[in-house]
């Protein structure tokens, strides 16, 4: 598969009046061609940060690019100069964010917002460009497209909004769509229309889209690929199922058991310990040593690098050394192993061994 | 089962009421709460859910019928002296962790308001040790009582806001979306903590959620609001086995699981209330359909309902 | 992704136990509101700046009057119109006593035969401009800090009790309000001046008396904004009262806001003083303020301009000192500049 952004090695600071909070501390990715790369975490563990950093969205005068690169099609949108970068946002970069409410122009009718995109990005006529937009409100499913071009945005649902609000991202069909908690602030019914509608258009359209939510059940439906963030670092990435059923990283472990299951009845639930850490002043060694159950000497001395479970699956913690002790996950990780072909809890028929 | 604690008749909230843009919040609504069970409340936003505890608690006036907590109407005209009883009896927690805490004052002061209004401590040093010992009952610790609210994390701060609902002694406590504003790592701690003081202190929860996972996780029985109105009333097992109403199977449909197998197989219902046919005239009430299990529906829907709940 | 795996001690992976209220420690000083806004204001040179100006000038207000070795109300009529004249300064060449006379460039002390130093020269009665000047600094500055307080006062409690309550009592004095201010402030304050004597009293009426709205339209708003915060609401479960919601809960989040718009209306009452007074409204003589010296100086601006001078740019650097630290108060305050 082809990549088409790579993220590498990056690190970002901001200069905050109480010091210098390192909210991004190496950070490495690669997205593909067609593919719905998710980023879980909770707030503050970076993933808003590294995605507004690839669109160059963050107040300059307080962020600071420390060290690495961001590669779209080979250019480090890193060097780009405003102007330059301008060219790309909205163009082959866009992005939905979380709240409708404030993403539209309340001002301006909504046919002009999605004609904007296009008139500025793409050489065509005020006409080419209407007709176009109409097709946009068809296409992102709002009845009767063309009497709703000239409505203004109170005038629509939370929901109709951020369907025009995809609309406008997806007007220049670009490479890739980065959506920003674009379900939170919806109802899980509207919600889940709005995720049955990305999914489609991506069918339709082929884009990209890295997929930021804390939310694992919109991951388990939308992502291919999971990038779980912890403390402004990549923790463990790999394939939704392998994320979802050979979890490596205790973080995902405890991410994973503090959901309680629809159908079983469990006594307690696990709730992972303590508070996500301060970048102010990030811990030495593995950031989540301080919260895990499964810490090790090692943790809190050395930062663990990323080992490999497969071809597709990395996990930064030092029990996947090979002369670390072998754990036991927590009860509810190992069910989910269970159902997954080459864990060693897989209970299966279609053989697989670790 | 065991003795109310709570009845909730004909319970009317409307907003402007009679101008024209009326809001009828909660539509006359109906229900009990027992002694010691968690009863939760889902439903989306604007369905009334949070103007329900609102309004239970008497942070709104009623519009129309009774809150009847353990016999007595608490929509009544009180005394100031009946009034204090009441509140201590009855607390909230609320749902925004950044908001539910003032921010110029210290955590001691916050967690103490309690005591102080209802004259629980006789000096200050008693009122120290009081809020020490709700600090740790809530997980934190003497270090954090001098602290303002701003340095802690949103779910440290939520915690604060249960040890301070805490500090008056309720016997019922109106979880208005606790964790909704929290992340799933940190949900889990809060619902942990408010499942342990249950036990431990033997409170009753009316628990508003719009989280169908975590709701069903804490809740005993499990009402489902829609547009001001409650749609169907059974135990948290029953309700997720056995949807009846169009409105709940269809909201159940839609909560994406962190499992990727049922995704890939999960099939969405939608609900059109035009889809119910009601004819004029036709009386519209919560009914009994199975023991405990209630659904907003006609008496023509009943039959049908019972038919197909025997048939399984 | 690095995936070299190093060889690494076995003592390395021991499990360790870290006790989880580790975790639950605030590693940060803390800070109250006041002490964070202080340690924001303290950052902004600007406001120190002003700070330090403000102090300069209120602290010469009061000592200046003294420590000249002229009186402000001595009239010495042969010592009349003479330009500044500092010792030590003189022999620079600036503030030496010349200044012009028919033309020409005569050192006026020396005609005049003054043997005395006059810092800010004299006015046309042979007052000391130093002394008067800073008489008049002090005048404006007291009205204008209690007008600025009763303004507080009155906005404050009518627009606290008018959002707190709100429902008929918001719209009755809403309505008032909005009278009060469609009349223009300078007809009532011309028209109250004619019935009551000019004077220090009558001027801080005149300035009150359709300030304090836009303060109480201030302390609406966010009274308005705080009182379904769901902390108030939190209290209000717990069964307090109206008096301890306001005075715990409402007043100390409002307080920010309300000194910010303070200090905004202290300058604000110093023009508006200088004006009434230049516009002859204000105070009679013998009784000086900035605007009455103004006043004066302005007649003689083309043959002695240090009359004009020197009470202006003691208006100029109070207004920009006040309006410089209220918006530095404004950023330590405002929440959305936190980080």
């Amino acid at each position: 598969m082809e990549k088409i952004l790579e993220v590498k090695d990056l690190e970002l600071s901001f200069h905050t009046f109480a010091g210098e909070v390192k909210a991004i501390r190496g950070v490495n990715f690669d997205l593909l061609k067609g593919e719905t790369l998710a980023i879980v975490g909770e707030s503050g563990s970076g993933k808003s940060v590294t995605t507004k950093s690839i669109m160059r969205l963050l107040p300059e005068h307080s962020s600071e690019f420390k060290n690495g690169q961001i590669l779209f099609n080979g250019k480090d949108l890193t060097k780009l100069t405003d102007r330059e970068m301008q060219k790309i946002r909205g163009k082959d970069i866009s992005m939905i964010f979380q709240d409708p409410m404030t993403s539209l122009n309340p001002t301006m009718p909504i046919g002009k917002q999605i004609m904007e995109p296009i008139l500025k990005h793409r050489n065509v006529s005020k006409s080419v460009a209407h007709k176009e937009a109409v097709d946009l409100l068809r296409l992102v499913g709002m009845p009767k497209p063309e009497a709703r071009m000239k409505q203004y945005p109170h005038q629509f649902s939370g929901g109709q909004r951020q369907r025009i609000v995809i609309a406008i991202a997806l007007a220049c069909n670009p490479q890739v769509l980065i959506a920003d908690e674009p379900t939170t602030a919806l109802d899980v019914t509207i919600q889940a229309q709005i995720l049955e509608l990305m999914k489609d258009l991506q069918k339709k359209i082929n884009t990209s889209i890295i997929f930021i939510t804390h939310d694992l059940g919109v991951v388990a439906n939308v992502a291919d690929r999971v990038a779980v963030m912890y403390g402004g670092k990549i923790v463990e990435i790999g394939t939704v199922d392998e994320i979802f059923y050979n979890p490596q990283h205790p973080y995902t472990w405890g991410l994973l058991s503090s959901m309680p299951s629809l159908d079983t009845a469990e006594e307690k639930l696990y709730a992972i310990p303590g508070t996500p850490p301060d970048l102010l002043s990030p811990p030495k060694g593995d950031a989540f040593a301080l919260r895990s159950d499964y810490a090790m000497k090692i943790d809190l001395e050395e930062v663990p690098p990323f080992f490999k479970v497969s071809d597709t699956h990395y996990a930064a913690t030092w029990l996947l050394h090979p002369d670390a002790p072998q754990v036991d996950p927590p009860l509810a990780i190992r069910e989910r192993m269970k159902k997954y072909p080459g864990s060693r809890y897989y209970e299966g028929t279609e053989g697989g061994t670790y | 089962m065991a003795e109310k604690l709570l009845e909730i008749k004909n319970l009317k909230q409307y907003f402007n009421q009679g101008k024209p843009n009326e809001v009828r919040a909660v539509d006359d609504i109906s229900f009990d709460i027992y002694k010691g069970e968690t009863l939760g409340l889902v439903g989306e936003s604007g369905c009334g859910k949070s103007t329900t505890g609102r309004t239970i608690i008497r942070l709104y006036d009623a519009t129309d019928g009774q809150v009847i907590y353990d016999g007595v109407n608490v929509h009544d005209k009180k005394s100031k002296k009946d009034l204090k009883e009441f509140n201590r009896k009855m607390q909230m927690i609320f749902q925004d962790p950044y908001a539910s805490l003032n921010p110029r004052m210290k955590v001691l002061d916050i967690i103490a308001e309690g005591l102080d209004i209802h004259g629980l401590v006789k000096n200050p040093k008693e009122r120290k040790e009081k809020v020490v010992e709700l600090l740790e009952t809530v997980g934190l610790n003497r270090e954090h009582a001098d602290r303002y609210a701003h340095e802690f994390s949103g779910g440290q701060r939520q915690r604060l806001g249960i040890a301070r609902a805490l500090a008056v002694n309720p016997e019922f406590i109106i979880a208005d979306e606790p964790i909704s504003a929290l992340d799933v790592s940190i949900q889990a701690q809060v619902v942990n903590l408010l499942k342990e003081l249950q036990e431990e202190k033997g409170l009753t929860y009316l628990f508003i959620a719009h989280d169908l996972s975590m709701v069903k996780y804490i809740s005993d029985r499990i009402g489902v609001m829609y547009f001001g109105k409650l749609v169907e009333l059974a135990t948290a097992e029953e309700l997720y086995a056995n949807p009846m109403h169009p409105y709940t199977q269809s909201l159940l449909s839609a909560i994406p699981l962190p499992d990727p197998d049922y995704e890939r197989t999960r099939v969405r219902k939608s609900y059109d209330p035009a889809n119910h046919n009601y004819q004029d005239g036709e009386e519209i009430a919560m009914r009994e359909v199975t023991p405990g299990h209630f659904v907003y529906c006609s008496e023509k829907e009943l039959e049908s309902l019972r038919a197909l709940s025997s048939s399984k | 992704m690095s995936l070299d795996i190093k060889k690494i001690p076995a003592e390395s992976f021991e499990r360790v136990h870290i006790d989880s209220s580790h975790a639950e420690r605030i590693t940060k000083p803390s800070l109250s509101f006041w002490q964070d806004a202080w340690l924001r204001i303290r950052k902004n040179k600007a406001a120190i700046a002003s700070i330090f100006i403000l102090l300069f000038i209120i602290i010469m207000a009061f000592v200046g009057p003294m420590v000249s070795p002229h009186d402000a109300e001595t009239q010495t009529i042969t010592h009349a119109n003479l330009p500044p004249k500092v010792p030590g300064l003189e022999k620079l060449g600036i503030f030496d006593g010349v200044g012009t006379l028919a033309g020409k460039e005569v050192d006026l002390y020396e005609m005049k035969k003054v043997d005395t130093y006059y810092w800010f020269g004299t006015d046309g009665l042979g007052r000391d401009m130093f002394s008067r000047a800073w008489e008049g600094t002090q005048i404006s500055l007291l009205i204008a800090f209690v007008a600025a307080v009763i303004d507080m006062v009155i906005g404050v409690a009518y627009g606290g009790i008018s959002g707190y309550y709100g429902g008929r009592t918001d719209d009755i004095m809403q309505r008032i309000v909005e009278i009060l201010y469609g009349i223009p402030t300078l007809v009532i304050v011309i028209l109250m001046l004619l019935v009551m004597e000019p004077g220090v009293i009558a001027i801080v009426i005149a300035i009150t008396l359709t300030g304090w709205i836009g303060m109480s339209r201030i302390a609406r708003g966010q009274v308005l904004k705080f009182k379904n915060q769901e902390f108030v609401l939190a209290s209000r479960t717990l069964g307090a009262g109206n008096g301890r919601i306001i005075s715990k809960h409402i007043l100390p989040n409002i307080l920010g806001v309300i000194i910010i718009n303070t200090m905004f209306t202290i300058p604000t009452a110093i023009f508006f003083e200088a004006f009434l007074s230049f516009i002859g409204l204000g105070l009679q003589a013998p009784d000086a303020s900035l605007g009455t010296l103004i006043n004066d100086g302005y007649k003689v601006i083309r043959f002695q301009p240090h009359i004009l001078l020197y009470p202006s740019i003691i208006l100029s650097l109070l207004m920009i000192a006040f309006n410089l630290l209220g918006d530095g108060l404004r950023d330590a305050f405002d929440p959305k500049m936190k980080d």
